[in-house]
């Protein structure tokens, strides 16, 4: 009767610890401690059915799937894993292979019986005495009930894993939609809402705060040059330090490109010297150079700030306002940072409607190309330089000083520059149908940088000197020395390209830049043009005159032609004839003239 | 050879004299001292900590409701063995902040670690404080980490009152909430007994939680417990303090091989019983009873399986951890059991404590609290 009593007691005790937890091995852990204790075991070990990623397998194991060990009770044999226990594991595989109950007694006395858990695995228990026949069959209803918390506990274990990746991923999104893909900061939007709740505690608890613009100065030509992999990189090093000033108070973010936005909260006292510090530690997080691929960088950056809500309490104007701030300092060359004033809101909008002029002024016909005669040594004509000249309906005449920078900040250039190449070519037009002497080639015309980056700009060239059927050899390019250097590679590409459709390339201003003779050797120009600030006095200056004589030669060795700008007396002309230079353009000629009046040059 | 070479007691209760016996136990030469002192003598806590800290010696040991020397009970002052080698002592504390699964297991993991897990070592006494909430989780723990099966002996220290005091000695002072394990440098035998008979169907434990058992065959435990016993015998428990009755019936759990786990009752609270040990959910409980006699006679039977095994080329330090509780059962009589122990161990020095719990390997190799019962051990 106790006996009986005593195997319905043990199925019962056995059967409870079942399902005790979730986790597959915390599960399995209970049931063996039970076995332990109530059977009096010396260890315990299961092994699982594995699928073929070596988890446990919640699906019917087929022919040959493997199994492994699991768990055991105690967790080791001097030292050595249970698996490497060649006795168990031979015993291991008999049950496996047999697929039915079995016993064995080991050499040293104890006793090694297994079970079978349907389609999960293998129940071995060690003991010092033999197994009763009996026990081993009340021990297999309570295997059926742990084969069935092993598939719940498989089965929960990949909802965890599903739940905890999708997790994951949320997270990742989540980060993702807050943090720039790069650099990791926040990233715009991030801000913009940081910056939102930020001015709703300045409001609530009248507190100030401050947004910060931070701008590299020049890293667009490193870009450019040496390619955005180097960039990124750059990029990221300056997060990284950035990130350093971030707390609780202070929060940085990528606002886009090489701008960077810190967001100060809770200033305290007065909260200008904080500014100045933060400025001045941003400053110093620039003095080491960035070592990139062995390449060293020395970078310096614009900074621009408002206060808030003393500035504004909008999340836009505040951003708009740091922006200006640091536009205005970077066009002050400074590294002290400006503070945002509504002076510099009022400059942009003179600037605005100075370009809204401009617009009007281009509709109306206020813009007239002048052109200035260039001679060579025998005093004939032998093409001219395309000046624009801007007369506003208020100012009068305008500078192309003033106006030439305003129109190149906005895509305003773009237009003017289109119009001058227009303009020119319809002139080049009238002029053929005058009889040119043969010393006169072409008409030069100015391009900005913005046109010459534009993918279109060859096509329209090309379209503007069919549409007004004239010979492409009539038309000449200038462009900068500074202009070409900044984008050398593509620069080089387009000029071998136009000069294969037969218009020529002048380099403009020679000389001011400090372009590399490795450079200047590959750039397919026709023409070298000695900026004029080497040819006023230069018969007074040696330095002049030796610059002048070294693009002469140079000129000459890059098989060039040389023209001088800004020729205005005599003994300057003598001068240049003497250092070998033969063609010239300046007031000593001609100065610009309407087209009416320089098209009177030919009769 | 004797592996003790020191042998000291004292029936007084003071701290002097203890001193004194510190005193000539650091000068004969012994390399640890194994100390042990009753929980009725009154020894400032602070001056023991400061005598103990400031031995040269390896110390270890702990403060027991009562000791025994050869046939002869100690109830009050204090007892040192000297032996010749340098023992290692291995202090587990803050037990009870250790109170998840997974936490206790990477807690005895670190030891392990630290220990080089015991390579080479695989005998050990076990002093610890007897009220450490999850004494059976340690050494649960214990089995489960060790990646050898080790021999082990041990008896729970403290006071008969169950208020957790400082009651662990090791050279850093005395300490409560801790387990010392003392590792030994001969092999360990142990005998356990304990001669408790069942004398009633079993009950299911319908319902328990670690040592309090709530249900029994689905009724209150405490009503089951009582009403079982006042049916069978002429106890009455309205009008008698629980315990004195209860030291008479403690409950068993029997295994598989018909060998019986006793579960000491010591208290009834909320129509509940508090046991001194787990009581599983779902296990089968017994009432046992006892009679001196069958107790005695356990005990022998027990010491003379022991000693016939052991090699007679050493003469062995035989330590005994003996249950409080049985003291109490037999009372005057307890002294029959030390002698049937003394009479079989014809060599060596016999000693022991009367402990809260004792521990000793099953035949199958784990590691288990018992309760009334007696551990013989000798190395």
């Amino acid at each position: 009767m106790n006996k009986a009593l005593f195997l319905i007691s043990l199925q019962h005790e056995l059967a409870m610890a079942i399902g005790n937890k979730l986790d597959l091995k915390a599960m399995l852990k209970v049931f063996l401690k039970v076995c332990f204790n109530r059977l009096d075991l010396t260890s315990a070990h299961i092994y699982v059915y594995c699928d073929q990623s070596g988890m446990p397998s919640k699906s019917l194991p087929l022919k040959g799937t493997s199994y492994k060990h699991f768990l055991s009770i105690p967790k080791n044999k001097r030292g050595q894993s249970w698996s490497k226990s060649t006795i168990l594991t031979n015993f291991a595989r008999q049950l496996n292979s047999r697929q039915k109950n079995i016993s064995f007694r080991c050499d040293n006395g104890q006793y090694l019986s297994g079970f079978i858990i349907p389609e999960y695995g293998l129940l071995t228990f060690e003991t010092h005495y033999e197994l009763a026949e009996e026990v081993q069959k009340a021990l297999q209803p309570i295997l059926q009930k742990l084969a069935t918390s092993c598939y719940t506990s498989i089965v929960h274990a990949s909802l965890v894993k599903e739940v905890h990746s999708r997790q994951l991923i949320e997270e990742k999104v989540a980060f993702q939609a807050q943090h720039d893909g790069l650099t990791g900061l926040f990233n715009r939007q991030h801000i913009n809402l940081l910056l939102g709740n930020a001015l709703e505690d300045a409001r609530t608890y009248e507190k100030t705060g401050s947004v910060v613009f931070v701008d590299l100065n020049r890293f667009k030509p490193i870009n450019d040059a040496m390619g955005h992999t180097v960039g990124d990189k750059i990029l990221l090093t300056l997060a990284h330090r950035l990130q350093a000033l971030s707390n609780e108070n202070i929060d940085i973010g990528r606002f886009g490109g090489d701008q960077f936005i810190i967001l100060l909260k809770n200033l305290k006292g007065d909260y200008q010297t904080t500014i100045d510090q933060l400025i001045a530690q941003i400053n110093q997080l620039l003095v080491a150079p960035f070592i990139i691929d062995t390449n060293s960088y020395k970078l310096t950056c614009s900074i621009g700030y408002a206060f808030f809500p003393l500035q504004s309490s909008t999340v836009t104007n505040l951003i708009k306002f740091a922006d200006i701030a640091m536009y205005e300092a970077k066009r002050a060359k400074t590294q002290q940072g400006k503070q945002y004033q509504r002076a510099m809101s009022d400059k942009i909008k003179k600037r605005l409607a100075y370009i809204d002029d401009m617009k009007q002024g281009l509709e109306q016909g206020d813009f007239k190309l002048y052109y200035q005669a260039q001679y060579n040594h025998y005093g004939d004509i032998i093409g001219a330089e395309a000046l624009l000249r801007w007369q506003h309906p208020i100012h009068g005449k305008e500078s192309p000083a003033l106006y030439i920078p305003i129109a190149e900040e906005s895509d305003l250039i773009l237009s003017i520059g289109q119009w001058v190449l227009e303009q020119a070519c319809r002139d080049i037009k009238k002029l053929e149908q005058l009889s040119l002497p043969k010393s006169f080639n072409k008409i030069a015309i100015n391009i900005s940088a913005k046109q010459l980056i534009q993918h279109d700009f060859q096509v329209s060239v090309l379209e503007a000197i069919t549409q007004n059927d004239i010979p492409a050899n009539r038309l000449a390019l200038e462009l900068t020395e500074n202009l070409l250097v900044e984008n050398i590679e593509d620069s080089i590409k387009l000029i071998a390209s136009l000069k294969e459709n037969e218009i020529d390339c002048a380099i403009d201003d020679f000389g001011t830049g400090y372009s590399s003779l490795t450079y200047l050797k590959r750039i397919p120009a026709s023409v070298l043009k000695i900026d004029r600030s080497f040819v006023t006095n230069i018969a007074q200056s040696s330095e002049s005159a030796a610059i002048a004589s070294m693009i002469i030669s140079l000129g000459k060795t890059l098989n060039m032609d040389i023209l001088a700008e800004g020729v205005e007396t005599q003994e300057e002309l003598n001068c240049l004839k003497e250092l070998g230079c033969f063609h010239y353009q300046g007031f000593y000629f001609s100065g610009p003239l309407p087209f009416e009046q320089f098209s009177q040059l030919f009769k | 050879m004797a592996t003790e070479l020191f042998t000291w007691y004292t029936v007084s209760d003071t701290l002097n004299d203890f001193k004194s016996g510190l005193s000539l136990a650091q000068e004969s030469g012994a390399e640890s001292l194994l100390v042990l002192t009753c929980s009725l003598n009154n020894y400032p806590e602070e001056e023991l900590n400061a005598l103990f800290t400031a031995c040269p010696l390896k110390l270890f040991g702990g403060i027991y409701p009562m000791l025994t020397l050869q046939g002869d009970l100690i109830k009050q002052g204090a007892l040192i063995i000297g032996f010749k080698e340098t023992f290692d002592v291995t202090l587990f504390t803050q037990l009870n902040h250790v109170t998840t699964e997974n936490s206790l297991e990477d807690f005895i993991t670190s030891t392990l670690q630290e220990k080089q897990n015991f390579r080479g070592q695989d005998n050990f006494l076990m002093f610890y404080d007897a009220l450490i909430s999850n004494i059976e989780g340690f050494i649960d723990c214990l089995f489960e980490c060790l990646d050898h099966g080790i021999k082990i002996a041990g008896g729970g220290a403290g006071n008969l009152d169950f208020i957790q005091r400082q009651c662990v000695f090791t050279n850093s002072g005395i300490h409560s909430d801790a387990i010392l394990l003392v590792a030994l440098p001969r092999a360990l035998h142990t005998s356990v007994a304990h001669g408790w008979k069942t004398f009633d169907e079993p009950f299911l434990v319908s319902e328990a939680q670690g040592q309090t058992v709530q249900s029994l065959n689905y009724q209150p435990a405490y009503e089951v417990y009582c009403q079982t016993i006042e049916n069978a015998t002429e106890y009455t428990f309205k009008d008698t303090d629980f315990f004195e009755i209860a030291k008479h019936f403690p409950l068993g759990i029997k295994d598989i091989n018909n060998n019986i786990i006793v579960r000491d009752p010591i208290l009834a609270k909320n129509n509940q019983l508090q046991c001194f040990g787990n009581i599983p959910i779902n296990s089968m409980v017994y009432l046992l009873e006892g009679k001196i006699d069958t107790l005695v006679a356990s005990t022998e039977k027990a010491a003379a399986t022991l000693f016939s095994n052991l090699t007679k080329t050493t003469i062995p330090t035989t330590m005994i951890f003996d249950c409080i509780s049985r003291a109490l059962f037999m009372e005057d009589e307890f002294e029959k059991e030390l002698n049937v122990i003394a009479e079989q161990c014809r060599s060596g020095t016999l000693f022991g404590v009367l402990s809260l719990g004792e521990i000793a390997n099953s035949q199958s190799g784990a590691i288990r609290l018992l309760n009334k019962s007696i551990v013989i051990s000798s190395w």
